[in-house]
């Protein structure tokens, strides 16, 4: 007797209309800006054109888009990673305190060396990742780690956190007018360098989100269930919570204090997908990197030749879904 | 295979629930834990299914301490069905079952023709195959029940440990999870059951370990461990033990207070 594993819902027809949708915005991204480029220039400037529309496209709008793609895609990932092992619908990495954990390393290390390069940052962000992965899970755990509790400390971690942040950039007034980008998330002047800094920890921090995602939909059966198929229930979720910590580092090295980012991505994945995390951890990529992109390029077109942060349009774009949850679905 | 549980102390929300218990568990055999409310029979039963660490004493599986033997290792001989709690999973008959065989897969749980066999049993062992398209939420309680021993039916256990199976059944599907278990059994899986129903543990189970103030108050054949004075040792209430004409059987019933009146 033949016995479906898994209730299909056209997994190839959605992943092949959201590439689709991410290959749209790169198209558009690679076209606006401070010069506008036509469809053909865009697509002859990524092809290496030695003209301008190659020096813009290569060396400034490509490069952008990429680490608007790493950047959404981590936090997407860091999103589903964290409403699974809290198995709450406000799993998000800001809201649980890794943005600000991983943003708070980034501007110390800036501030104490205003010169260092981005991999210096990456590092940085990520060793803040981690330690406020650390943090919320040793902050939760009593006996075990109950999602109700990582949730609570979650919050209490973000708020400390985003508290000294604030506290550390008040003290250099030079560094918080140049900063307003990475305190509200944002992509300007994201480069190859910055690219490169942060490809070496989210490439394996995403095969490590995959390769947890089975164990995840276990430990979603409930702890005694999960032990009993094998999982080693608190071990597995301070492996969760390590990669979401990792992700969201790379992000926030590249792209600030993006919120809702996480949030709004794993919750659109879920919808579409289901809730089985071996389809919903590349769904929640897919869906960050086509939010942060399009945030991204809305950002640089609305009050053009000026642009906002992107963290603002994310917040803009997340705000109302939140209230929408909080009034329908929690 | 072999299950045995040497000089075992458990806590339980800071209590001693389970004291210094020891007891064997040959291969086959069919066993009710019996007992009042906080005797520790709950406790126990995690204690022997390595959900509860233990305070002192081991557990040992064919003669191997449980916790050196490895998560996986363990899921694949032995599997625990915890008492059932709120609506379950948002999943399908036929997912749920799949689950079980994730201490068999790798990481990437990709499906074998062993694992399709399994899940295929398991289903027909417990008599869902007709129901494996079905949402879990769109069962009746037996049906959920039976859909969630088929998840550890899955595991391909040697060992299967279960907490009140049949609560909150009615009769009916009481007799049916009973005899789902009953067949396991036969078929060489050792069963162990936590039971409130006296009558369903003599009626069905060849050994039953009566448990009071976290130790072992008795132990042995249902017909000859239900007497009147030992079932009141340990329960606390007046009983009575009939016999089944037809097969022999003990029929454990409470004494009914005199009426009006108080007892002695």
């Amino acid at each position: 007797m033949a016995v479906a594993r898994g209730r299909s819902r056209r997994p190839l027809a959605l992943a092949g209309a959201g590439l689709a949708a991410l290959a749209l915005i790169g198209l558009l991204t690679m076209m606006f800006g401070a010069v506008t480029l036509s469809p053909g220039e865009a697509l002859s400037g990524l092809a290496g054109d030695s003209g301008l529309a190659g020096r813009v496209v290569g060396e400034i709008r490509y490069p952008r888009f990429l680490n608007a793609v790493l950047a959404g895609g981590a936090l997407g990932v860091a999103g589903a990673l964290l409403q699974g092992v809290t198995r709450n619908p406000l799993g998000d990495p800001a809201i649980f305190g890794l943005t600000a954990a991983a943003g708070l390393a980034a501007a110390a290390a800036i501030a104490a060396s205003p010169q260092i390069p981005p991999w210096g940052v990456a590092l940085a962000a990520v060793g803040g990742g981690l330690g406020g992965a650390g943090a919320l899970f040793a902050a939760a755990s009593r006996e075990s780690v109950s999602p109700m509790r990582l949730a609570l400390a979650g919050v209490a971690l973000s708020a400390l956190f985003g508290a000294v942040i604030v506290a550390l950039l008040s003290s250099s007034r030079t560094f918080l007018q140049t900063n307003l980008g990475f305190l509200a998330g944002g992509l300007y002047g994201a480069d190859w360098a910055d690219l490169r800094a942060v490809l070496p920890w989210a490439a394996p921090a995403l095969a490590a989100a995959l390769a947890l995602a089975g164990r995840l939909n276990l430990l979603s059966l409930g702890d005694d269930v999960a032990t009993g198929l094998g999982v080693l229930a608190d071990r597995t979720r301070l492996a969760v919570l390590a990669v979401a910590g990792v992700l969201t580092a790379c992000a926030v090295a590249v792209a600030g204090l993006a919120g809702f980012v996480g949030l709004l991505s794993a919750h659109a994945a879920r919808h579409a997908v289901g809730a089985d995390h071996r389809a919903l951890v590349p769904a929640s990529a897919l869906a960050g990197a086509i939010l942060v992109s399009a945030a991204d390029l809305v950002a640089k077109l609305v009050i053009s030749p000026s642009e906002l942060p992107m963290g603002i349009v994310t917040a803009a774009a997340g705000a109302p879904f939140l209230l929408y949850l909080v009034r329908f679905r929690v | 295979m072999r299950l045995a549980v040497e000089r075992l102390t458990l806590r339980y929300n800071g209590r001693e629930a389970v004291r210094d218990v020891s007891l064997d568990l040959a291969g086959g055999e069919f066993v009710a834990i019996v007992g009042p409310n906080g005797s520790g029979k709950t406790t126990l039963l995690r204690g022997m299914s390595r959900l509860l660490r233990p305070a002192a004493g081991q557990v040992l599986l064919d003669g191997r301490e449980i916790r050196a033997i490895g998560a996986r290792g363990v899921a694949r001989r032995l599997a625990v069905l915890t008492q059932l709690h709120e609506e379950g999973p948002d999943l399908t008959v036929g997912e749920l079952v799949w689950r079980g065989r994730a201490p068999h897969q790798g990481l990437l749980q990709r499906a074998r023709p062993a694992d399709r066999e399994a899940v295929a049993h398991a289903l027909r062992a417990a008599d869902l195959e007709p129901l494996a398209g079905r949402p879990l939420a769109s069962l009746s309680g037996g049906e959920r029940q039976r859909a969630w021993i088929a998840l550890a039916l899955a595991q391909q256990p040697r060992v299967l440990l279960l907490d009140e199976p049949t609560t909150f059944l009615d009769v009916r599907h009481q007799v049916e999870v009973m005899a789902l278990l009953r067949r396991l059994n036969e078929g060489g899986m050792t069963v162990v059951a936590v039971v409130h129903d006296l009558t369903l543990a003599g009626r069905f189970m060849r050994r039953a370990i009566g448990m009071r103030d976290g130790e072992v108050a008795f132990d042995g054949p249902p017909r000859e461990v239900f007497r009147p004075d030992v079932l009141e040792r340990v329960f606390g209430v007046p009983m009575d033990v009939l016999e089944d004409p037809a097969s022999g059987l003990p029929v454990p019933l409470p004494r009914a207070p005199a009426e009006g009146g108080a007892s002695p």
